[in-house]
């Protein structure tokens, strides 16, 4: 214990040096924690964005204007398939709409299906904003853009235009936030039986089925299986129609990796320059103590645990100030927001430590190289 | 071959043929030359010549702190001369008490923190030498200093701390070079008085390497030595002290 002993003190008689180096590994961490969390963050948020209001997995007919004719097999395929959300199997109708209010109008994309299944995939009713969502014949759920562009409130009737020329008044019994700007405008939900009667369809023939996978990320497998056991359908999912995104999301990632792998380097550059520096500086006091016998290992070990102490005490700070941007950043006007996630923060308060520890390295060498002979004769 | 750290009889370091040369070839300087002698456990002997001519190579041998290049070196009858880095440095906290001509305080450490530093690094637990480092700054008239930062000390107290450090461990022989080579005349006398007492106290040996012939007058035996050669060794029968 004699060298953490030397070495704190050695730490407590530079305050200034001590706290200057402190306080860069702390700024270093904090830099990693914050854009690691940032990042982490922004790519959850962009891949919610983007899957949280599509499924994950869409089972259509070949041809995009004919009926998919959905059979009690293929539906079984699909519902009995580990890999889905239990549940979260849809099949869906899918039309058109006109919505006029006076000067305004929007058209509308309304998805009809079966309240169950859309709610696994959409979760409206943890999304509803107003009202209740209920989805009987003459109901409609809207999103909260079109909800404010028209001054809409569930209770409120809304005039619609269908592709048949005909016109419905609906009732709507919920507004929900469904995560992307364009969905809340656009998208709306109604009955099963409403698009069938305008398109003139039969039980039996749907748009597509939608699924939702427990994994998003197993999207491209799970599709690979169904094309080969489901004959003639076209089975689409959300990676491959998200490639740019996904492209993007990578190369933000490595960016981010390049960032913080750069940070660490000037963290470490920082704390062996640092110590080397204070191994000189030192070098009267290591000669002295070998001269009484003290061991080269005992005497390197000195700038070990200067190390140790500096990087934990630096890590430490690093990640207070780091949460403490993370608090100030949850103030910022931005469409998302930021979890730190404890595994990554202890991950970079670990690889703080350890990057300081092995910065010791050159001066507890350069420490060992010290002869006492050299440091006794001279003042 | 006996053990360095079991209890003596009569002879405490044997030196043979002890040889120094730095450099190599053409610049090689011989600077210990085949040094022959012997040092009995208690004794207080000086180690006399010019400037250069291989004192401190030679206390620095005898302090495991340089190895000789030819010879051999025995401490209590165990051969030292090739013996390993960590096993002198082991050897050297245990039987060996350096004084130099600079006091070599720890600067970030108190008075008492530098005299138990020996101990520390010998791995005993302060509050287990604390007591023998109170006395032992006693001995050395510095009580009610070990509280001080080393830097707030005159220089005779600085040399004095250094002295109580050295004697911590009760080592064996206590090595000075040139020990009171930065002290006035009254602070030099202190010094010779206190060796003096610690060996007649302690049974510690003493070889002080120094230029000057009074101090040296005062010891039981001198050694000289010239170009590395050792080219006097005589019994000072003047040098003891008067007994009580
Ligand atoms: N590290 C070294 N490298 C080369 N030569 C050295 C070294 N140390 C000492 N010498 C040479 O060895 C010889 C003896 O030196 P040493 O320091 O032992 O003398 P000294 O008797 O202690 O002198 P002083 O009274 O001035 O301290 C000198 O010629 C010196 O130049
Ligand atoms: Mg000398």
């Amino acid at each position: 214990m004699l060298p953490l002993k030397i070495a704190l003190r050695f730490l407590r008689t530079s305050p200034v040096q001590s706290a200057l180096i402190a306080t860069g590994i702390a700024v270093g961490i904090a830099t990693q924690v914050f854009v690691g969390s940032l990042i982490t963050s922004l790519q959850a948020s962009l891949v919610e964005q983007t899957i949280g209001s599509t499924p994950h997995v869409i089972v259509r007919a070949p041809d995009e204007a004919e009926p998919l004719k959905v059979t009690a097999a293929m539906l079984s395929v699909v519902q009995t398939d580990p890999r889905v959300e239990p549940g979260a199997v849809v099949p869906v109708r899918v039309t058109n709409a006109l919505l006029t209010d006076g000067e305004d109008s929007a058209t509308l994309a309304l998805k009809g299906g079966d309240l169950g299944g859309l709610d696994a995939i959409y979760r409206l009713r943890e999304r509803t904003v107003a009202g209740t969502v209920r989805l009987g014949k003459g109901d409609v759920v809207i999103g909260t853009t079109l909800a404010e562009k028209f001054s809409l409130a569930p209770g409120d009737s809304v005039a619609l235009t269908l592709p048949d020329g005909s016109r419905r008044t609906l009732r709507v019994t919920a507004v929900v936030d469904l995560g992307a700007e364009a969905a809340n405008e656009r998208q709306a939900f109604v009955d099963a039986d409403l698009p069938r009667s305008v398109l003139g369809w039969r039980s039996g023939e749907f748009a597509a089925i939608e699924a939702q996978i427990l994994d998003p990320f197993d999207s491209t497998a799970v599709a690979t299986d169904w094309r080969s056991r489901l004959r003639g359908v076209r089975v689409v999912e959300w990676q491959e129609q998200n490639a740019d995104l996904l492209t993007a999301l990578q190369s933000q990632a490595s960016s981010s990796y390049m960032i913080q792998a750069f940070v660490l380097i000037a963290v470490a550059l920082g704390i062996a320059s640092t110590l080397a520096i204070s191994a000189v500086q030192k070098t009267r006091q290591i000669g002295i103590l070998k001269a009484m016998g003290m061991s080269d290992a005992q005497a390197s070990r000195i700038f070990l645990w200067q190390a140790a102490a500096l990087g934990l005490a630096g890590t430490a700070g690093g990640v207070a100030l780091g949460y403490a941007l993370l608090w100030g950043f949850s103030f910022a006007p931005v469409q998302f927001s930021i979890r730190p996630e404890p595994s990554f923060i202890a991950l970079s308060a670990s690889i703080g430590v350890a990057v300081s520890m092995a910065s010791s390295i050159i001066p507890a060498r350069r420490t060992s190289r010290v002869d006492p002979i050299e440091v006794i004769q001279g003042g | 071959m006996g053990d360095a750290r079991s209890a003596p009889d009569g002879v405490l370091v044997e030196a043979e043929a002890l040889t120094r040369v730095y450099g190599e070839g053409e610049t090689a300087t011989v600077a210990v030359d085949g040094a022959t002698f012997s040092v009995a456990e208690g004794e207080f002997l000086a180690l006399i010549g010019q400037s250069g001519s291989g004192k401190s190579t030679l206390l620095n041998m005898l302090g495991l702190l340089d190895t000789p290049t030819r010879g051999t070196l025995r401490y209590r009858g165990q051969d030292v001369s090739g013996m390993d880095k960590l096993k002198r440095a082991l050897l050297r906290n245990e039987l060996i008490g350096f004084v130099f001509q600079f006091h070599h305080l720890l600067p970030e450490f108190t008075v008492l923190e530098n005299v138990l530093m020996p101990a520390l690094i010998a791995g005993s637990h302060a509050a287990d030498v604390r007591e023998r480092a109170l006395e032992t700054l006693e001995l050395l008239g510095l009580s009610g200093l070990e509280g001080k930062n080393a830097n707030q000390l005159s220089g005779g107290q600085k040399q004095r701390v250094a002295i109580a450090r050295a004697l911590l461990n009760r080592p064996a022989i206590v090595l000075a070079d040139e020990p009171t080579g930065n002290l006035d005349t009254a602070n030099t006398e202190a010094v010779y008085d206190l060796f003096r007492t610690i060996n007649r106290e302690l049974g510690t040996a003493f070889l002080i390497v120094t230029h000057d012939r009074t101090v040296a007058q005062r010891t039981d035996r001198i050694i000289e030595i010239r170009d590395g050669r050792i080219v006097g060794d005589v019994k000072n029968e003047f040098g003891r002290p008067a007994r009580d």
